[in-house]
């Protein structure tokens, strides 16, 4: 089902002194093994997928190693599985996509941050943050302060990205803390090289397991009255702790610069573009060797107020390069340089954005505010000019352009199953008028796109149905609830399901079961039909589930059967009967799916075995070039062409290449009454002999009535 | 001279597409000649056709020490953009990543059409005219040609020809052999990638010229509409489309004559049932699918149609005043909208075949059917609209015509579009016609009107500027009092 990963599980392998090759968040995963960890975890989700999903393939590496590997349902799962470094000395790195991860973590966090560790946790966030983010824009700063977790932001390069993740360890060890490692999306694919050492093998682990529990200590808990001492502790022993290994073990960077009344203080993560801007200024060279001095804090908390002032102390300015928002670190620093008496002034947001990723474009901007503010003896106008000029052709080519290129916004896979659904929806919306539609996290959200535009909410992952609590009782319609079965796993179950039969809810969930998180990258859930660990079914069942929990109008049907799924929507928002109404909308990923049958159909093709093959079309001739088809489906395989007939000039629909013939625009066709041009063709390749009589007396016959005149010529013999 | 820039290489992609692919493709190649690399993508959820970049920096200078390199692009600061669509091309062009002092284009000029685009009631399509001329003003340097024509050709996929290109182009410190080892290193279709490889290796030099729009002459139209009705119905159908034209000929503005030729042939061939199962066996049909299939001579192949007539449809079959009492009593009973026949007719086997063949046999019938007189007499009471205008201004004649294209399609959507263009009718056109408004603002609101028609399938446009029209027109009086 998931892509194969065995290039990269080689380079997992690779031994001291080689060169591993590769993306960021897989330099990740093999500086985990390089730190001797016993045990590994996460949630899947973009841009950090590939940690886990790498793992999952290479069980032999884990088994040598005696690493434990767990696929967590949940990322509070995963933040509460680093609870075995409360009372072990074992190594944990557990991994999810931020904010939103955090945020659901955050309470399993809080107890393991006051509780503090013994062994080293490391959780790698994927900080899904600007250009290409999906969710929304909020920093894991927040919680790294008042967790009191530290946070390290890591410079670009896998060299120190690797340093990171084992100095990391070593950091939550020897200040008894957890450590969050934040990787922006950039960062956590970019490729470079770093000099691999060998995986070491955890002490305490599968190969090697603990004799005895932990003995009871009640400090380890947090639970009161140990909760305030644990919060002196983190205030007094554990921070100061960090600070010193921070310091003692130069995390942070001081790039030298001759401009020495000035400085830059920026966060690891956005060096390289902040070099680039100051190449653009002419004030540093491709290798670094900027002219600013400036303090790469790889570790943006906690902040170490000494090195700061002495950053500071003399210095007439320095600018904080400091991306989103609330600007915690230069907040701090003002506080810091108070307090020192230091007076050097400080800028940041005013010269930067306040809000968004800061692009060489916006860093640029802001150096160059900086630079006048501070050094006007600097010269930049030949800098100023190029920079101008870039932005002036910018103008010019929208000027051109104009404001009208259609966008173009991510869509279902062609053939995905849970397309026709959202056709359902719009066809009972004729009937019964428009419907609260309460969406989730997941591809089902691409639902809110056009064609269908479908959608008044996302509250987070799996709270489709919880947000349409409230909306129920005040509304004259039931609300319908989207949700994915990632969604209903991770947290629909209880905080949607339970809760609305708990408290007698009459709204309609419509659960997409397609089988795997899709959205993420194709893993398996509590659901799939297989697992990781062994091929047998019988895991958790949804419709099982639902109805444990208590759902009395419980539907499941096929995904492609357009009328069935309208007639249940219908009946489901219009039945006099009271109570959470489920749909389980079944059909597996169609990416997934394809993944699979393109070799299965490649090989019985290449065996001789006779294979049917299904594609759909659309006759120019009787299509008139109205497109209801594609509002209703806005499959990518269903797309338009210019019109062959001379008379008209809107062009056709016409379904490509892409097909892999899921019928749905022939069910659209039937259950919306469109139009007579669609039709199915199915070819049978290696026919055998019954296939190739029928088709031949058919032909004839056919012919003779004068139809197609002349038989398909025959294939020559031998063939 | 030693280097102080990266080059610097953006790729617009939509998802899944393979952009990661080429990516690789580049970075090895740029690896096995022992130069600095690093590419980074926001490649985001797995779904496809989102758009989407891939950026890469290569440092042109065999070094020990690793330089620094960006993992953002930045606007005029990008030599080689490489758009695998041409509203890509533009999209990057508008942000500023192709400057004339800098960029090689590389994009292949075919359109995959946007969502917005396909999914128009009309013709919602992107005139790219506008984006042939800013790829020749704002590059320094540009290699565009059909790269998915060239991909069918070759047998490979669209990646390969855009890493051939760019191979060709010169532009990276790289040699041919290099590109080629790094495709074979990959070990998946590497000789199909590497026919596409050579393709945009050979075109690299390719230009796409601006294809000049074929003149449409009044002629070809006429001559095109008698074929189609003869087909449609008889020789004697055609002279009576002849004579119609003629009425408007005789306006003697060959414009407006060429628009009705198109428009009257289109709708004197409505589409009722027996013109679907007409089309539907004809012989061209199967081998223009054989042909789109590609199915090989003699392979076994079956069609289903799909087709669901309603009784409005059937009915429409029958003499005017049956059809309309079984018309009524549907509507009366709610039958009209609900009760549909589906089928799945194969229509390329003997049975589904015979089904067809009887319903075109219907032919003869046809002019004694409720829909035929229908839509003649709508055909006359438009053609006498347009003269009647012809008589104030050519352009509200030209712009009534037009109107026709509203009225297409089958069930649901031929109601909707009538409607319209009944609204439009009586609304608009009619007031016009009777000298309460001056024709050059009633052809503006025409042109309003079916704009707004067609930008939605639920009306709400056309309500709305039907309703500001009717207002303008409560006012006129006041204002000239």
């Amino acid at each position: 089902m998931e892509r194969s990963f065995a290039k990269e599980i080689e380079s997992l392998r690779l031994k001291s002194g080689e060169i591993f090759r590769g993306e960021g968040i897989l330099a990740v995963t093999k500086a985990l093994l390089q730190s001797g960890v016993s045990y590994v975890g996460g949630y899947q989700g973009a841009p950090v997928s590939h940690l886990i999903d790498v793992l999952v393939q290479s069980q032999d590496i884990l088994d040598d190693l005696g690493i434990h590997l767990e696929t967590c349902t949940n990322e509070a799962s995963a933040a509460a599985l680093l609870g075995a470094s409360i009372n072990y000395p074992a190594r944990g790195a557990v991994t999810w996509k931020a904010i939103v991860g955090t945020n659901v973590a955050s309470d399993a966090l809080s107890n393991l941050a006051s509780a503090g560790v013994i062994g080293g946790a490391l959780i790698v966030v994927g900080e899904d943050y600007g250009e290409g983010a999906s969710v929304i824009q909020e920093r894991s700063h927040a919680y790294a302060m008042k967790s009191s977790m530290w946070l390290l932001d890591p410079r670009p390069d896998l060299p120190t990205i690797v340093r990171c993740v084992e100095q990391g360890f070593e950091l939550s060890e020897a200040s008894n803390t957890p450590v969050m490692l934040e990787l922006r999306i950039r960062a956590c694919h970019v490729t470079g090289e770093f000099v691999a050492k060998d995986n070491i093998a955890a002490k305490v682990s599968r190969n090697s397991p603990l004799p005895d529990p932990a003995t009871f200590n009640y400090d380890r808990l947090a639970h009161p009255p140990a909760t305030f001492m644990q919060e002196r502790l983190k205030l007094e022993q554990r921070m100061p702790a960090a600070r010193k290994f921070i310091l003692e073990r130069g995390l942070n960077e001081v790039m030298p610069g001759d401009l020495s009344e000035i400085g830059i203080i920026v966060q690891g993560g956005l060096y390289n573009a902040l070099n680039r801007a100051l190449m653009n200024l002419g004030l540093s060279d491709a290798f670094g060797n900027s002219r600013v001095p400036t303090l790469v804090l790889n570790v943006t908390y906690p902040l170490v107020p000494e090195q700061l002032s002495q950053f500071c102390a003399g210095k007439r300015a320095v600018l904080m390069v400091e991306e989103g928002s609330p600007d915690y670190i230069e907040q701090a620093l003002h506080a810091t340089l108070r307090k020192a008496d230091i007076n050097t002034r400080v800028h940041g947001k005013g010269m930067l954005p306040a809000a968004g990723e800061y692009t060489i474009e916006a860093l640029t901007r802001g150096l160059i505010a900086f630079i006048r503010a501070e050094q006007p003896q600097i010269d930049l106008a030949a800098a100023e000019a190029a920079f101008g000029q870039a932005l002036e052709t910018r103008k010019a080519a929208q000027a051109l352009i104009g404001p009208n290129l259609p966008m173009r916004p991510p869509t279902f896979c062609t053939g995905c199953p849970e397309r026709p659904v959202f056709t359902a929806i719009k066809l009972v919306e004729r009937d019964v008028g428009k419907l609260h539609v309460a969406a989730d996290i997941g591809c089902h959200a691409l639902a809110t796109f056009a064609p269908f535009s479908l959608g008044n909410s996302i509250l987070g992952y799996g709270m489709s149905l919880a947000s349409a609590a409230g909306v129920g009782p005040l509304s004259s319609k039931r609300p319908l609830a989207i949700m994915g079965d990632g969604g209903f796993w991770h947290n629909g179950v209880l905080s949607g399901v339970a809760s609305s039969i708990f408290n007698r809810g009459d709204g309609v969930l419509v659960v997409m079961q397609n089988g795997y998180t899709s959205a993420t990258g194709v893993q398996y859930l509590p659901s799939s039909a297989g697992n990781r660990l062994d091929s047998s079914p019988g895991g958790s069942d949804i419709e099982t589930t639902v109805k444990a929990l208590g759902a009395r109008w419980v539907r499941r049907i096929r995904s492609y059967s357009l009328p069935e799924m309208v007639k249940s929507l219908r009946e489901a928002m219009t039945t006099a009967q009271k109570g959470l109404k489920v749909i389980i909308a079944d059909g597996e990923c169609q990416l997934a799916r394809q993944r699979r049958l393109r070799g299965e159909e490649a090989a019985a093709l290449k065996s001789g075995a006779r294979v049917v093959r299904t594609r759909f079309g659309v006759d120019d001739a009787i299509c008139t070039g109205d497109h209801s088809c594609i509002r209703l489906s806005g499959c990518p395989s269903l797309t338009i062409k210019p019109n062959p007939d001379p008379l008209r000039t809107d062009p056709v629909a016409s379904v490509n290449s892409g097909c892999v013939g899921c019928g749905h625009c022939g069910e659209v066709a039937h259950a919306a009454v469109l139009c007579p041009s669609f039709y199915r063709t199915d070819i049978v390749h290696n026919p055998g002999w019954w296939d190739r009589l029928s088709d031949r007396i058919h032909r004839t016959l056919i012919g003779w009535l004068g139809g197609k005149a002349a038989p398909a010529p025959q294939p020559a013999a031998g063939e | 001279m030693a280097a102080t820039c990266p080059i610097c290489i953006l790729i617009a992609a939509m998802g899944g597409e393979g952009g990661g692919v080429l990516t690789g493709w580049i970075t090895g190649a740029a690896q096995r000649e022992g130069y600095p690399v690093q590419a980074t993508s926001i490649p985001g959820v797995a779904q496809r056709t989102g758009a989407t970049t891939y950026y890469i920096e290569i440092w042109p200078e065999k070094t020990a020490q690793r330089p620094v390199m960006s993992l953002n692009p930045a606007p005029g600061q990008v030599d080689v953009m490489i758009a695998s669509e041409f509203v890509e091309a533009g999209r990057a062009i508008a942000n500023g990543y192709v400057t004339p002092d800098r960029t090689l284009l590389i994009a292949s000029t075919h359109r995959v059409f946007a969502i917005a685009e396909r999914s128009a009631m009309g013709d919602g399509r992107y005139d790219t005219g506008k984006l042939f001329r800013a790829a020749r003003d704002f590059s320094r340097d540009r290699i565009l040609f059909d790269m998915d024509d060239a991909a069918k050709e070759s047998g490979s996929i669209l990646n390969a020809v855009l890493l051939g290109a760019l191979a060709g182009s010169g532009a990276l410190p790289i040699p041919v052999d290099a590109f080629e080892a790094s495709i074979r290193s990959d070990g998946k279709s590497v000789e199909s990638n590497l026919a596409g490889f050579r393709f945009g290796l050979n075109h690299g030099g390719g230009r796409a010229e601006l294809a000049p729009v074929p003149a449409t002459p009044m002629q070809r139209f006429a001559d095109e509409g008698v074929k189609r009705l003869t087909d449609y119905q008889d020789e004697a159908y055609a002279r009576l489309y002849l004579q119609r034209l003629e009425t408007i000929a005789a306006i003697g503005d060959e414009a407006l004559t060429a628009e009705v030729a198109r428009h009257l042939a289109l709708r004197m061939s409505f589409e009722d049932v027996i013109r679907v199962a007409q089309l539907k066996i004809k012989p061209e049909r199967f081998a223009a699918i054989e042909l789109e299939t590609r199915v090989k001579p003699g392979q076994p192949y079956a069609v289903a149609d799909f087709v669901k007539p309603g009784i409005e449809e059937i009915a429409s079959l029958l003499p005017p005043k049956l059809a309309r009492a079984i018309i009524a009593l549907s509507v009366r009973r709610g039958w009209i909208d609900r009760v549909h026949f589906g089928m799945q007719v194969r229509s390329n086997r003997l049975g589904g075949y015979l089904r067809f063949r009887l319903l075109a046999g219907l032919r003869r019938w046809r002019k004694h059917s409720f829909r035929y007189a229908e839509e003649q007499q709508r055909i006359e009471e438009w053609l006498d609209l347009i003269r009647r205008a012809a008589a104030l201004d050519l352009h509200l004649a030209r712009e009534i015509t037009e109107c026709a294209r509203l009225i297409k399609g089958y069930g649901d959507t031929y109601r909707r579009g009538l409607g319209n263009y009944l609204a439009i009718r009586d609304r608009v056109i009619l007031p016009a016609l009777s000298g309460r408004i001056a024709p050059d603002a009633a052809a503006d609101a025409v042109v309003q009107a079916r704009t707004a028609a067609l930008a939605d399938p639920d009306g709400e446009s056309l309500a709305k500027t039907l309703a500001a029209f009717t207002a303008s027109l409560a006012a006129l009086p006041q204002a000239a009092e």
